[in-house]
């Protein structure tokens, strides 16, 4: 099958290789909610996209579909050629709530995914040690997350998505619940993680410097029902790392999602009241 | 103030000097009454003694304590399943709601002539009391807990791929089992009346049934003892239901 898509695509002398997520005409509702509509992207191997929007504009939920957590009510979701109707090996999601099970330790949390996808127990003990090493966790590894600090939790959540060695990894707002310092180092050490073994990320966050830092390309999604208003192209050197905050392009591309995003967020706040 | 109390021989022996005084009041006041409604501490362990030595108090004991784990145990596996089956399908919740509440608010007592009259005087009659006592308090906490598992955490296995099995062994039962406790907390006090009760109205057995006997030979301090072997029985069960709940806090944090 793929094999046959990447054989067209030699053919009509694109030679590149076809996304790995192909969102085409997708829309969403919620009963009489319509929450986003005619959502086209694409994914391709290798890249890093960072969505945006204002609260409630539905991230997470496109999310939810990319992921096959819910089906999308128009359009389709394709993953590798796949329409996505229900979660999909090779694709890990990690949540803003960090989504930990309690009576769970971190190693067995980290090893959560493995042992669903029937891996061995010789094989979990080899690699959960790694991945919780990967992040950053050693020396607490038997310890439950009551006893861990937020940013720490948000690592272990990590290290359960990046154990089943996705292909594609979902993030949602992972950062936002921990506080600025923690976040940076967050960020900085998701990249150099992303570097050893690159791989489709999706990652929505609220954070405009985040997007930006983060991100091959920015989505900025915007209107109710909300939409894909804007794709920027992030052409900052790589890798990103602490100099990219001072880079003059930084500011710029950030001033400019900034503004892209400001009418709807004023928007958003008469809405409220 | 705090510190006079965090001395253990000091704690200790407050204690025992409220035991102690208990006793003398229970012996001073049992002693001066008419015997036929009362009788003193000494006078109920010589007839504990007695009724120790003629094998009668252990064959109550095993009686009871047979009908009571037979009964409760059921009603505590019974009441567990259900209830979290109920929470995973839609339809046994919404059919069988209400009639819980219901149940839940019976005062159960007002079952017992019912049951004798169906199931008659036997074994089947006197176990069905014990369940039906056991089996709310464990089946609405069971409920209770089942329905607040976080849909957040569902989505989390689910995209993780859990099958429905590996769901209930990751998330359901891990996150109910805690409520699952306060409900047999709950559900093994009301057990044991339930054992009285169908000792005392079904048919004279165990322990409820030494009581009638030794009330019938007009022995007060042969219900006082068999009495006190109920307290024990009962402060038994609430410690061991303690033990087990403080054992599952572990990753609850809390240290009680
Ligand atoms: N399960 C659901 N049922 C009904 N409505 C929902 C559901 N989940 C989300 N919504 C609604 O859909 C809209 C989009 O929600 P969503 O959580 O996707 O937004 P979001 O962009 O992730 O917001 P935030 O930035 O605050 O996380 C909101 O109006 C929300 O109230
Ligand atoms: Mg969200």
């Amino acid at each position: 099958m793929s094999v046959d898509t990447e054989a067209d695509a030699a053919a009509s002398g694109q030679g590149v290789k076809p996304a790995r997520i192909a969102i085409s005409g997708a829309g969403k509702r919620y009963g009489d909610l319509q929450v986003f509509q005619d959502i086209n992207l694409e994914f391709n191997e290798r890249e890093i996209v960072t969505v945006v929007g204002p609260s409630g504009c539905g991230k997470t939920t496109l999310l939810r579909c990319i992921d096959g957590l819910m089906p999308v009510s128009d359009g389709e979701v394709r993953i590798e050629g796949d329409l996505m109707t229900q979660p999909r090996e090779g694709v890990a999601m990690v949540f803003q709530h960090f989504g930990l099970f309690p009576w769970k330790t971190v190693t067995q949390n980290v090893g959560y995914g493995l042992k669903l996808a029937g891996v061995s127990r010789a094989e979990i003990d080899e690699k959960v040690p790694y991945f919780v090493k990967l992040v950053g966790l050693e020396g607490f590894e038997s310890v439950y997350p009551y006893q861990l600090s937020g940013g720490m939790q948000q690592r272990c959540g990590l290290a359960r998505a990046l154990a089943m060695e996705p292909s594609v990894l979902l993030m949602d707002e992972p950062f936002a619940a921990v506080d600025a310092q923690t976040r940076e180092i967050l960020q900085f050490e998701l990249l150099r993680i992303w570097e050893m073994r690159p791989m489709t990320m999706v990652f929505v966050t609220h954070s405009i410097e985040e997007a930006v830092l983060m991100g091959d390309r920015v989505v900025v999604l915007k209107g109710r029902p909300s939409s894909v208003f804007e794709t920027i192209d992030v052409d900052l050197p790589a890798p990103r790392d602490r100099s990219t905050l001072a880079h003059p392009r930084f500011a710029e591309l950030r001033e400019h999602v900034w503004a892209t995003l400001m009418d709807e967020v004023r928007a958003a706040e008469f809405d409220v009241r | 103030m705090n510190s006079l109390w965090d001395s253990r021989p000091i704690r200790f022996s407050t204690y025992a000097a409220g035991l102690l005084i208990g006793a003398v009041l229970w012996e001073y006041f049992g002693g001066k009454v008419n015997p036929s409604y009362g009788a003193p501490l000494s006078a109920t362990a010589k007839r504990f003694i007695f009724l120790v030595s003629n094998g009668q108090l252990q064959d109550a004991v095993l009686g009871s304590l047979q009908l009571y784990f037979v009964g409760f145990i059921s009603a505590v596996l019974a009441a567990s399943l259900f209830g979290l089956l109920m929470s995973r399908l839609n339809y046994l919740r919404v059919g069988f709601e209400n009639y819980i509440m219901l149940l839940y608010a019976t005062p159960m007592i007002a079952m017992v002539p019912f049951i004798k009259s169906v199931l008659e005087i036997g074994f089947a009659a006197k176990f069905t009391v014990v369940f039906l006592f056991g089996f709310f308090p464990v089946l609405y906490n069971t409920l209770e807990g089942a329905r607040s598992v976080k849909p957040e955490m569902v989505e989390v296995a689910k995209s993780f791929r859990s099958g429905e099995f590996a769901l209930w062994r990751d998330l359901l039962i891990p996150h109910t089992v805690p409520f699952i406790l306060t409900g047999i907390r709950q559900g093994a006090g009301r057990a044991l009346v339930g054992v009285v009760a169908a000792e005392f109205l079904i048919s004279s057995s165990g322990l409820g049934g030494l009581i009638q006997d030794q009330q019938g030979k007009y022995s007060m301090s042969g219900v006082f003892a068999s009495i006190t072997v109920l307290t024990a029985m009962g402060l038994l069960l609430m410690w061991i239901g303690r033990v087990l709940e403080n054992r599952m806090a572990a990753w609850r944090g809390l240290n009680r």
